[in-house]
């Protein structure tokens, strides 16, 4: 098995690099460093575009050292440097060469601290990746020697649910970490001038929990069948005003990952976000890894 | 299996209902949040602005410029049931609707009976809103753009159409914002009710120009029955009230704040429709109200001779239609969802999207039960069937007062009507008085929908009662020993 971290140009990748060893480390895999560099163009007529290539190249062996200090000396790693005419491109094809089961990208500057956000390179792959994507809060950090200890599986019993959670037990699996199936609901208020009472949306959401809670005890009674030694399993329902509070609800821990499902409405075998799992990404305070429709 | 007697009197234990509402959600925990302004806010915003907008084609052939004296008439009937409704809902510590206080209360045939006056209330008037709307659509296409919608896809069949299109446009908008999931809240609330309260004004300020005396003169062509068959049709404008009771478990102080909201909402509002009806009246002749459409921008523009007050009206009378469509539309689901839940309607209807977290099919199927009733039956007859069941749902909350006083007198209530048993009493003889003037055929269509509703109930409702249920479990169990 072998992570992939698609390096950041022009930043510090602490979060990234700290997400990328603490998955190649729980998953005792190896780690490829991948920084990708724009393809020169065809050679013209005086090699006036060599300046520029060099300067590409240099700058990319320059983010490849830095990497190599910041990471820790426990997890076996190898560098490559790439030209691509893209740098999703890049990466998926790098990812391919070293059959990589995990793709690692950090979260884009434009987001708020502790808040996974997806920059245009993340956004691109998402929707082209057939490895599951992992990526990580701005800001990220991890205990040094860490690994992940809970897999947090974003439950939505819908369509291709036992599916996803299948794949987020065997991730749970190869992580060493436990399983937690979560739910999550957006309580609306009533519509008050209806004459309904102000809770009447309080039976909705008991229907729906009573629904969710069923389906989820069958799920993870057909992940125990289904898995030969499976992890430990759990699961939760979180409850809030809005996603941000909704997602909190579940409670998080150090060496915490939440697995979103890619959306059944996207290709098949690639991973691509939905509405409400797009919701999930952004309000989560743990690293996210999204994982392929199987 | 129980005697028959005793399935129609079994009432649902007040701990089930708290159980069901909120203890697994964790919304269990109750506030009294809500102040005096907030709740007369509730009030208002429940009653006012829709029927007002298009009540005065039907009323004022039937009663004439007295029309005035039936919303009063109405007004002071509505009041009496609110107060005795908010004594019926203060005794039951959860909320929920006139079903569940009810069902509580006076045992299932009641809550039943309630269900049905409740569905047709809450179904038909959801049909005469959306009826209204499309023409107040028509009229504000036809000041903006200088078209309108074909008279065949914009009147029911009885009313020279074929189908009332933005009627079923409208409900269908509706029932996708709720599939959505939806809520309102006090701010939204109180931006609606600004909005009706100024476009209302608007009409009042701007048609008072208009005053004619001689339009009042043959005041009451009709005698005292046409102002009580006219307080029958206008008698849906107060629907809404009940809002205000509904809240009462959250309200601060409630002996005091209830019955304030309710007097500060009823006097606004019939001041405002009062004042709305007398400046109608005065500012065209009786006869000419008869199958007018949009009928407060046709005045205004009379009345101004131009066609910008309409188009205002008419903008203010959509967005505000839209809205009461919207939330009536909700109420209708979210009853028949509690009325599955007890297992007294089938279980498709409490069946929740694990997607959208809203009953789904209960909204599609509700949706397209109302569509059809905007779309092809006329307005008069809507707003008659709604008053009908409105009476009818609050002549047995009154009655049940009495009935609870008597068998539960040591019950806790937050609230206690004042001036029992004169209350009660009046209320049950003013809802009688306006039944009784409203046309035939509205009677015997209601009582054929009551008698389909229990018929339904004996024959399948009491037989799936979870109560019911609950109850033969329990006697399985103590049987062996």
């Amino acid at each position: 098995m072998t992570v992939l971290l698609g390096l950041p140009r022009g930043e510090r990748a602490t979060a990234a690099l700290g997400l990328a060893a603490l998955l190649a480390r729980s998953s005792r895999s190896d780690l490829v460093v991948c920084a990708v560099a724009p393809a020169s163009w065809p050679p013209g007529l005086a090699k006036i575009d060599a300046e520029y290539q060099e300067y590409l190249n240099q700058a990319s062996q320059e983010a490849l050292d830095s990497a190599r200090l910041a990471l820790p000396a426990d997890v076996a790693t190898s560098f490559v440097a790439v030209r691509a005419r893209s740098t999703p491109h890049g990466l998926l094809e790098v990812a391919e060469k070293h059959s990589a089961s995990l793709l690692v990208l950090g979260s884009s500057s434009t987001g708020g601290i502790g808040r996974v956000s997806l920059g245009s390179v993340a956004d691109h792959v998402l929707h082209s990746a057939p490895i599951p994507v992992a990526m990580a809060p701005r800001g990220y950090r991890c205990r040094v020697g860490s690994t992940v200890r809970r897999v947090t599986a974003a439950y939505g019993a819908t369509h291709g649910g036992a599916d996803f959670a299948a794949a987020a037990a065997k991730l749970a699996g190869q992580l060493g970490a436990t399983l937690r199936l979560a739910s999550f609901a957006v309580r609306s208020g009533p519509v008050i001038t209806a004459g309904v009472g102000l809770h009447a949306e309080d039976g909705v959401l008991g229907e729906w929990s009573q629904y969710i809670e069923q389906v989820q005890r069958d799920t993870l009674a057909q992940l125990t069948e289904l898995l030969s030694g499976p992890p430990a399993m759990e699961s939760t329902i979180g409850y809030g005003r809005d996603w941000h509070e909704s997602v909190e609800d579940v409670g998080w821990t150090d060496g915490d990952l939440l697995a979103v499902g890619s959306s059944s409405v996207g290709p098949l075998a690639r991973v691509f976000l939905g509405s409400r799992a797009s919701k999930i990404v952004r309000n989560s305070p743990v690293p996210v890894v999204v994982l392929p429709r199987s | 299996m129980a005697s028959l007697r005793a399935q129609l009197l079994r009432r649902k234990p007040v701990t089930a209902m708290a159980e069901e509402t909120g203890a697994d959600s964790g919304t269990g925990e109750l506030r009294r949040t809500i102040g005096l302004f907030q709740l007369s806010m509730i009030g208002i915003g429940g009653v006012i602005g829709t029927g007002i907008f298009f009540v005065l084609s039907k009323a004022v052939p039937t009663a004439g410029p007295a029309v005035i004296w039936s919303f009063v008439i109405a007004g002071v009937v509505a009041g009496l049931t609110a107060v005795c409704y908010a004594e019926l809902a203060s005794a039951v510590p959860v909320s929920g609707s006139s079903y569940s206080y009810a069902y509580a209360t006076l045992g299932e045939l009641a809550a039943m009976v309630v269900a049905a006056c409740l569905l047709l209330e809450y179904g038909v008037s959801t049909a005469a809103v959306a009826v209204g709307w499309s023409q107040y659509l028509n009229q504000l296409l036809e000041n903006v753009f200088g078209v309108r919608i074909p008279e065949v896809l914009s009147a029911a069949p009885d009313a020279g159409g074929w189908l009332n299109l933005p009627a079923v446009v409208l409900v269908g908008l509706c029932a996708l914002l709720l599939i959505r999931g939806t809520s309102e809240s006090a701010k939204i609330n109180a931006a609606m009710v600004v909005t009706k309260l100024l476009v209302l004004a608007m009409f009042v300020v701007i048609g008072v120009r208009g005053w004619n005396s001689d339009n009042l003169a043959n005041f009451a062509p009709h005698g005292i029955g046409g102002v009580y068959g006219a307080a029958g049709v206008i008698f849906f404008t107060f629907v809404g009230l009940d809002a205000v009771s509904t809240a009462g478990e959250e309200v601060k102080n409630p002996r005091r704040t209830m019955p304030l909201a309710i007097m500060i909402a009823l006097v606004t509002v019939t001041v405002m429709y009062v004042a709305t009806a007398l400046v109608a009246v005065a500012a065209q002749p009786a006869d000419k109200f008869k199958e007018q459409e949009a009928g407060l921008a046709a005045i205004l523009q009379d009345v101004v001779g131009a066609s910008w007050p309409g188009t205002v009206l008419a903008a203010g009378a959509i967005i505000s239609i839209f809205s009461v469509t919207l939330v009536v539309l909700y109420g209708q689901t979210r009853i028949l969802f509690a009325m599955s839940r007890d297992g007294l309607v089938p279980s498709v209807f409490h069946k929740v999207n694990p997607r959208t977290i809203t009953p789904v099919r209960n909204t599609v199927i509700v949706s397209v039960a109302v569509a059809v009733l905007a779309g092809l039956i006329p307005i008069d007859l809507l707003s008659e069937m709604t008053s009908i069941g409105t009476l009818v749902a609050f002549i047995v909350v009154s009655v049940g007062v009495i009935v609870l006083r008597r068998t539960a007198p040591d019950l806790p209530r937050g609230f206690k009507v004042p001036g029992y048993p004169v209350t009660p009493v009046l209320s049950v003889i003013g809802c009688v008085i306006i039944i009784t003037n409203l046309e035939m055929i509205t009677i015997v269509a209601f009582l054929m929908w009551t008698a389909v509703v229990l018929i339904w109930y004996l024959a399948w409702g009491r037989r799936h009662s979870e109560l019911g249920k609950s109850e033969r479990r329990r006697a399985r169990t103590e049987e062996p020993s």
